[in-house]
C-alpha cells in the first residue's frame, strides 16, 4: 500500500441511539497509513462513538467505512449494518475500563484470541506473548491475575493483548482517563513506543501533553461532525475555528 | 418448670434419626443436581431474545419463586399422579419438587451473574475477533459461574432446610423420623432439639464457607 492511499476512509457516517440521540451526523475522515490521529472534543460530541463504530461494535444509520481499500462497514438502508468480520480482525482496540478477563492470568489473556481466532499453537502464542511482555516490562507479571495488577499495568497488558493479533490499526479510547495520575505516563510511554514503530492509530484523549507528543494529526469533533482537522501545532496551537479555540481554552486551560 | 430432661431416650434411638439424615442428604444432593443443571438451562432460556421461549420460562420460574414450597411439594405429591397418572415414589416426587424449586431460584442467580459481566468485556471480545459463541464460552460463563457460586451454595443449603417439608408427604427424612421418634418416646423437646442440631451441624459450616468465598471475591474484585 502506498503512503498516499487511504488506510481508512469514512464517508457520511451517521449514528444515533434509538433514532433520537444523534451522535454522529455526517462524519467524513480520511486517514493515511502513516497517520496517528488524536480525536478531541466535548463529551457527547461523538469521539468514543466514532472509535466504537470503527471497531465494528456499533450499528450505524448511514454512511460507509473502507479499510485498506476493502469495504468494511456500510449501512444498507433497511436499518441493518454490514460489518466485514475479517476486516475487523485487522483492527485492535484498548478501552477505558474492565479490559482484561479477570479469570485468566496475564499470559492467558494474551493467548486466548491468537489460539481461538487464528488457531495458533499454545507454545507459539506463549512465546510471542512473553516477547511482548518483556518489551513492555511486564515479563515478571505473566502469571499474575488482573486483580493483582495496578491500573497502569492492566492497560499495558491490554495493549499487548491487542498487539498479539498484529493489527494494522490501533484504537485507544481514553485509556488513561481511569488511571491515577502517577500511572498515566507508563501507559503513554508504551503507546509512544508503538508510534515510533509507525503503528497507525486513532486516539481519544484529554491529555494535552500526550496529544501534542503523539499526534501527526488532530481532529476536533463536536456535534457529531468534524469541526477542525489538521496538524497538532495548528489545531492545538492556533485553531482556526472559534469552537475549537473555546474548547481548548476550557479543557486545557490555555489562553491564545 | 420441673421438667426432667431425658436425652438418653433419644440417643437410644439414634439409628432412625441417622437414617433420616441420610435421606435428607440424598434429597439435598439430588435436588442440587437438578437445580444446578436445569437452573442453568432455564437461565439461558430466560435471556432469549424470542418471547416465545422467554415468556413460558419466565412464568415457570416465577411460579416456583412466588408460591410456598410446601404447596409445590403437596401439589407434586397429590396432583401430578392424578393429572398425569404417574407416581414415581415419594422420595423421587420430593426430589422433583425440591429440584424444580431450586432450579427456579438458581436460574435467577445465574441470570444475575451473567448480566453482571461488564459490557466492555464483551466489547473486548469483539475487538479480539472472538465469535459470539467464543465470547459466551470463554469470557462470560467462566466469570459468571464463578460469581454465582456463593448464591448457588446459599440456595443449595436453603433446599437442605426446606427438604424438611417433604416429611408431610411421608418421605422418611430427618424431620419425619424426628416426628415419629418424638411421638414414640413422648420426648418432643429432646428429639426436636437434637434434630435441629443435626440440621445446624450441616448448614452452619456451609454458610461459613459461603461467607469466606464472598469475602475472597470482594478482595479479588477489580
Amino acid at each position: 500500500m502506498s503512503d498516499t492511499a487511504p488506510l481508512v476512509k469514512i464517508e457520511g457516517l451517521h449514528k444515533s441511539y434509538g433514532g433520537v440521540v444523534k451522535v454522529l451526523q455526517g462524519l467524513d475522515i480520511e486517514m493515511k497509513a502513516g497517520d496517528r490521529v488524536v480525536v478531541i472534543g466535548p463529551s457527547g460530541g461523538g469521539k468514543s462513538t466514532l472509535l466504537r463504530v470503527l471497531m465494528g461494535l456499533e450499528q450505524i444509520d448511514g454512511g460507509s467505512i473502507v479499510f485498506g481499500g476493502k469495504p468494511y462497514i456500510s449501512a444498507n438502508g433497511n436499518g441493518k449494518t454490514a460489518i466485514d468480520a475479517k476486516v475487523r480482525r485487522s483492527i485492535g482496540m484498548v478501552f477505558q475500563h474492565y479490559t482484561l478477563f479477570p479469570h485468566l492470568d496475564v499470559i492467558g489473556n494474551l493467548i486466548l484470541a491468537p489460539m481461538k481466532v487464528r488457531g495458533e499453537k499454545k507454545a507459539e502464542a506463549e512465546a510471542r506473548a512473553m516477547a511482548l511482555l518483556t518489551r513492555f516490562g511486564l515479563a515478571q507479571k505473566a502469571k499474575s491475575y488482573p486483580a493483582q495488577l495496578s491500573g497502569g499495568q492492566k492497560q499495558r497488558v491490554a495493549i499487548a493483548r491487542a498487539l498479539m493479533l498484529d493489527p494494522k490499526l490501533m484504537l485507544f479510547d481514553e485509556v488513561t482517563s481511569a488511571l491515577d495520575p502517577e500511572l498515566v505516563a507508563e501507559v503513554e510511554q508504551v503507546i509512544l513506543q508503538l508510534a515510533k514503530q509507525q503503528m497507525p492509530m486513532v486516539i481519544v484523549t484529554h491529555d494535552m501533553w500526550f496529544a501534542k507528543n503523539i499526534a501527526s494529526r488532530v481532529i476536533f469533533c463536536a456535534g457529531g461532525v468534524v469541526v477542525e482537522d489538521g496538524p497538532p501545532e495548528q489545531v492545538l496551537g492556533s485553531p482556526r475555528e472559534e469552537r475549537t479555540r473555546e474548547f481548548i481554552e476550557r479543557v486545557f486551560h490555555i489562553k491564545h | 418448670m420441673n421438667y426432667s430432661f431425658d436425652f438418653a431416650s433419644v440417643f437410644r434411638n439414634f439409628g432412625p434419626l441417622w437414617d433420616g439424615l441420610l435421606v435428607t442428604i440424598e434429597l439435598t444432593i439430588a435436588a442440587n443436581a437438578i437445580g444446578l443443571t436445569f437452573g442453568f438451562v432455564l437461565a439461558l432460556l430466560v435471556m432469549s431474545r424470542s418471547p416465545v421461549v422467554r415468556l413460558p420460562v419466565t412464568l415457570f420460574i416465577e411460579f416456583f419463586r412466588c408460591t410456598p414450597a410446601i404447596i409445590q411439594i403437596v401439589w407434586f405429591f397429590y396432583c401430578v399422579p392424578m393429572l398425569f397418572n404417574v407416581f414415581l415414589g415419594s422420595v423421587t416426587m420430593g426430589i422433583l419438587a425440591l429440584g424444580l424449586n431450586l432450579a427456579a431460584f438458581n436460574a435467577e442467580a445465574y441470570r444475575a451473574a451473567i448480566q453482571a459481566v461488564p459490557r466492555e468485556q464483551l466489547d473486548a471480545g469483539v475487538a479480539l475477533g472472538l465469535t459470539p459463541f467464543q465470547r459466551v464460552f470463554y469470557i462470560v460463563l467462566p466469570t459468571a459461574v464463578r460469581n454465582s457460586i456463593p448464591v448457588l451454595l446459599t440456595n443449595g443449603i436453603g433446599i437442605f432446610q426446606q427438604s424438611a417439608l417433604v416429611a408431610i408427604v411421608a418421605v422418611q427424612d430427618l424431620m419425619y423420623q424426628g416426628k415419629t421418634l418424638a411421638t414414640q418416646t413422648y420426648r418432643p423437646i429432646e428429639t426436636f432439639t437434637i434434630v435441629a442440631l443435626f440440621y445446624f451441624a450441616v448448614s452452619f459450616p456451609v454458610s461459613q464457607i459461603v461467607g469466606y468465598l464472598e469475602r475472597r471475591r470482594e478482595a479479588l474484585a477489580s
